[in-house]
């Protein structure tokens, strides 16, 4: 009986060895306690001591950086000369905002762990007794600023862990932040600062957010916006009064993120006054719900049948049209053949285009689609082919054969060849007017892998050639066509003057893009194929000559083209324009002025159309006026490497794109590219 | 524990994303607009009456543990005299709502300053937090201080030792002095912007 009793008694006075916990310390919303990983520890062993705090529902306690208000957690150790301690490892903290103030900190039961050393010289069998002084102010509605002190002590020996603080302090050592491998950097650019990073380890960073480790920097309680590239990230957001000193080198803080449904940090170190390249930026999704390559091919399909209706491309498609009524009563068969070469010209021609654009790209050029527009001699040329087009309907000039092999001659045959480069001559025309549904899937497809952006382009195409590709194979829509006959002369000549007021648009564009010169040169150009014309039906190999020489001129002046700089101008009409630059964005941000950007090119027709009958009316101007709202106009006419590169940011590579800054937010709303006065006043107010 | 812990995280940082902005800071050396305040006795002034002096302001909270290391000290009694004798305006701001902690009547704001000993010369009430809003003033204490040309010279903390411990204030310097020294001096303020601290203002939303 009494040995069982003092085996009782022994146990008794042995359990406070075991139990690795000092007495708990209640500081008034807070429990706090010294919990340690070993309960007892050999010479020379590292182990870890925490700090457990336990707080009451709806209080607080700050991180090392308390964000715009409060005081960290502080621990200060009394240890004997046998140990020595580092530094906390944080756990990670959360935004805690009230009203306009935003905190960095934590509730429930945060742990705080520190790695102990045991110095090799402690001797076995004595006790080491760690004192920590430890304060924090801790807050809900109010703040309590509390402070006490533990004891705990730990016996030098064997080494045996505590398996029930050893757990709960590795659980949280493995979700408190250390330096991993990514790379950062910072970089204010006016009222603007720039995280970037790159090197990412897996996870979800669309909710990222960047915690320094010192205040100053940033501002606590401004939102930071996400950009997710494809090597990296970039979180952009207000900065603070630090960066009007001299800065040091780097801020450190840590990176949090998403993975496997928990929230994990990483240390990083920015470069100050330094940004990383991101990579390609995935389309955003305020954009037309996330690209996959399966919606981006089905919209590219839609996008190529909508394009037939663009005014750009009508009057070439009449001459298909027409060609098409002519052997509409033919053979079937034949009529099959021309609707798939008319097919091939026009993929052919979006292959060859698809190429350019590769291959401009993988050179580095930032250029979008339309890009072939941006250019004035390719601008002129076309405006001289489609008046040469025009005449050839009027009936001027019938060609011959001989050495005149020119694409509208071809388009004239309703044989073969005239298909496939009707089929051409058509996307050449079209590619200017990005219809509604096609820019997700162009911006999309320019930022995939080659192949991708093949596959888009080519959906593209044959959207673009169906509805000839319908005609010859749904039996119903062949009969419908009317039957050949006289009328068809007329149809022809008729056609002749939206072929001459494409032409008009087109001399229009060259207008801005090359000034007076540019029109003279395209006008001369069209004098020298009216000679060209006149000279060929002379009896006579003078005339032939003088005839070849005036083709040549016709040809050789539109490539004398020259862009003109001055083309700065605004070409937006009524409302106060100015120019567009991030800067400027950046000012009136700071002056918490909504802003509207339109992104625009002078031969963009979907762009011109929504500015004539949306932007210019009286009642979007009130609205400007009335709600203070900047009018910028990107201007894309001409090459311009900047425009492009913000295009891509957005997931686009053509124009339109509008987009609305209003002050609730850093990043501005995408507008869709058909405008109405109640999408743009929805952007703005910030429904 | 986890689940709830992301959760609340996930909330907290999408309730950034969402929370209003906050107001831009004005930049030290940005001219400071008009501002019509009312005070503890219900006068109304202007920031522009005050043009031609300089002008401190103090952000304050009676119950807050920071603004108390500063008056049972007497550190904030005495830098206020110190201002006064250089002949500049002292608004103390109470930006506390309704309800909350620091809120004053304009009666309770007088006995107060009375009972401190405070040489003010107003103490604004601003239970709506327009005032604290446009200076994005966060904490209590949050001090700023305007030259006699309106112009924002000083914003920040009023010493360099955050601690809440009333024993801190004797060894930590007092950039609110610094500054009014500089500014004597006939030189610009060295240390024009510091990290405030204390508690977070009371505001209403």
């Amino acid at each position: 009986m009494r040995a069982i009793a003092l085996t009782f008694l022994v146990w008794l006075l042995a359990l406070p060895a075991f139990a690795s916990q000092s007495i708990p310390v209640d500081t008034g919303k807070v429990t706090a306690s010294l919990v340690s990983s070993h309960d007892s520890v050999a010479p020379g062993q590292e182990f870890y001591i925490a700090l457990r705090t336990v707080l009451d529902e709806g209080w607080h306690t700050y991180w090392r950086n308390p964000g715009d208000s409060g005081e960290p957690v502080q621990i200060d150790w009394g240890l004997p000369e046998s140990v020595s301690a580092g530094d906390i490892f944080w756990p990670l903290p959360s935004p805690i905002p009230t009203g306009p103030i935003v905190n960095y900190g934590f509730e429930g039961t945060p742990l705080f762990p520190v790695k102990f050393t045991v110095s090799p010289d402690a001797q076995p069998g004595t006790v080491i007794t760690v004192v920590s002084n430890f304060y924090y102010l801790v807050c809900k509605d109010v703040c309590i600023p509390e402070q006490g002190s533990v004891s705990l002590p730990i016996a030098v020996g064997e080494s045996f862990e505590d398996a029930r603080w050893k757990a709960e302090i590795d659980a949280a050592l493995a979700v408190s932040p250390t330096r991993g491998r990514v790379q950062g950097a910072i970089k204010k650019s006016g009222e603007v600062v720039d995280i970037s990073f790159t090197n990412l380890p897996e996870g979800n960073f669309s909710k990222a957010y960047f915690f320094p480790h010192d205040q100053g920097i940033i501002g606590h309680s401004n939102p930071q916006s996400v950009t997710r590239g494809a090597d990296g990230l970039r979180l952009s957001t207000i900065p603070d009064y630090l960066w009007e000193d001299a800065l040091p080198e780097t801020f450190e803080g840590i990176l949090t993120y998403e993975k496997d449904g928990a929230l994990r940090g990483t240390n990083v170190a920015l470069a100050v006054g330094q940004s990383l390249d991101i990579g390609a930026v995935a389309t955003p999704k305020a954009a037309i719900g996330g690209a996959t390559l399966w919606t981006a091919i089905i919209g590219a399909l839609i996008g190529g049948l909508i394009l037939n209706l663009m005014p750009c491309v009508f009057p070439v498609i009449s001459i298909k049209a027409l060609s098409i009524a002519k052997s509409a009563h033919g053979e079937r068969s034949a009529i099959r053949r021309e609707a798939w070469l008319y097919t091939a010209g026009v993929m052919a021609t979006f292959l060859l285009l698809t190429i350019v654009l590769l291959a401009l790209k993988a050179g580095g050029s930032e250029i979008g689609w339309g890009f072939q527009l941006q250019s004035p001699k390719v601008v002129a040329a076309l405006a001289v082919l489609l008046f040469v087009i025009g005449l050839n309907l009027l009936g001027a000039f019938e060609f011959g054969s001989g050495f005149q092999n020119t694409g509208q001659e071809l388009t004239q045959k309703s044989g073969a060849a005239g298909s496939f480069f009707t089929g051409a001559l058509a996307v050449i025309v079209a590619t200017p007017c990005t219809a509604p549904m096609m820019a997700g899937a162009v911006g999309y497809a320019l930022a995939a892998p080659a192949i991708v952006t093949l596959a888009v382009f080519m959906a593209l195409a044959i959207g673009f050639a169906l509805p000839f590709l319908l005609i010859a194979y749904v039996p119903g829509l062949l009969s419908k066509l009317p039957k050949p006959g006289p009328w068809m002369a007329r149809f022809k000549e008729i056609l002749a003057f939206p072929m001459f007021a494409a032409a008009i648009w087109l001399v229009w564009v060259l207008s801005l893009q090359a000034g007076e010169d540019g029109v003279l040169i395209a006008l001369s150009a069209m004098l020298a194929v009216g000679l060209a014309i006149w000279f060929f039906k002379r009896k006579g190999t003078v005339g032939k000559v003088l005839g070849a020489l005036s083709v040549l001129a016709a040809i050789a002046m539109p490539l004398s083209v020259a862009a003109v700089t001055s083309s700065g101008e605004i070409a937006a009409g009524k409302l106060e324009a100015e120019a567009w630059s991030n800067a400027r964005v950046a000012e009136l941000q700071a002056e918490g002025r909504p802003i509207f950007v339109d992104f625009t090119a002078a031969w963009c027709v979907t762009c011109k159309v929504n500015e004539k009958l949306v932007l210019n009316k009286a009642n979007v101007q009130k609205l400007f006026v009335e709600t203070n709202t900047a009018f910028l106009v990107a201007d894309w006419t001409n090459k311009n490497d900047v425009i492009a590169a913000e295009l891509a940011k957005y997931g686009r590579a053509g124009v339109p794109l509008y987009l609305v800054y209003n002050n609730k937010s850093v990043s501005p709303a995408i507008l869709p590219q058909v405008l109405t006065y109640g999408v743009i006043r929805d952007a703005i107010e910030g429904e | 524990m986890t689940i709830s812990k992301i959760l609340f995280s996930t909330l907290a940082v999408s309730a950034l994303a969402l929370a209003v902005p906050a107001t831009a800071k004005i930049t030290t050396g940005s001219n400071v607009s008009d501002m019509t305040v009312t005070d503890s006795n219900g006068v109304q002034h202007n920031l522009s009456d005050f043009a031609g002096k300089k002008v401190v302001l103090e952000w304050t909270n009676e119950g807050c543990p920071y603004v108390k290391k500063h008056y049972t000290t007497n550190n904030m009694q005495k830098t206020q005299a110190m201002a006064e004798a250089e002949g500049a305006v002292w608004l103390s701001v109470i930006s506390s709502a309704p309800g909350k902690q620091g809120y004053k009547t304009g009666e309770q704001a007088n006995e107060w300053k009375e009972a401190q000993g405070a040489e003010v010369t107003a103490i604004v009430l601003d239970p709506a937090g327009d005032m604290g809003k446009s200076f994005a003033a966060k904490t209590t204490p949050h001090m700023y201080i305007i030259d006699e040309s309106q112009t924002l010279v000083y914003q920040g903390a009023i010493d360099d030792n955050r601690s809440a411990n009333p024993a801190t204030v004797a060894g930590a310097k007092n950039y609110v002095a610094a500054a009014m020294d500089d500014l004597k001096a006939g030189n610009a303020v060295a240390e024009s912007d510091t990290a405030p601290y204390g508690c977070s203002i009371k505001y209403q939303s």
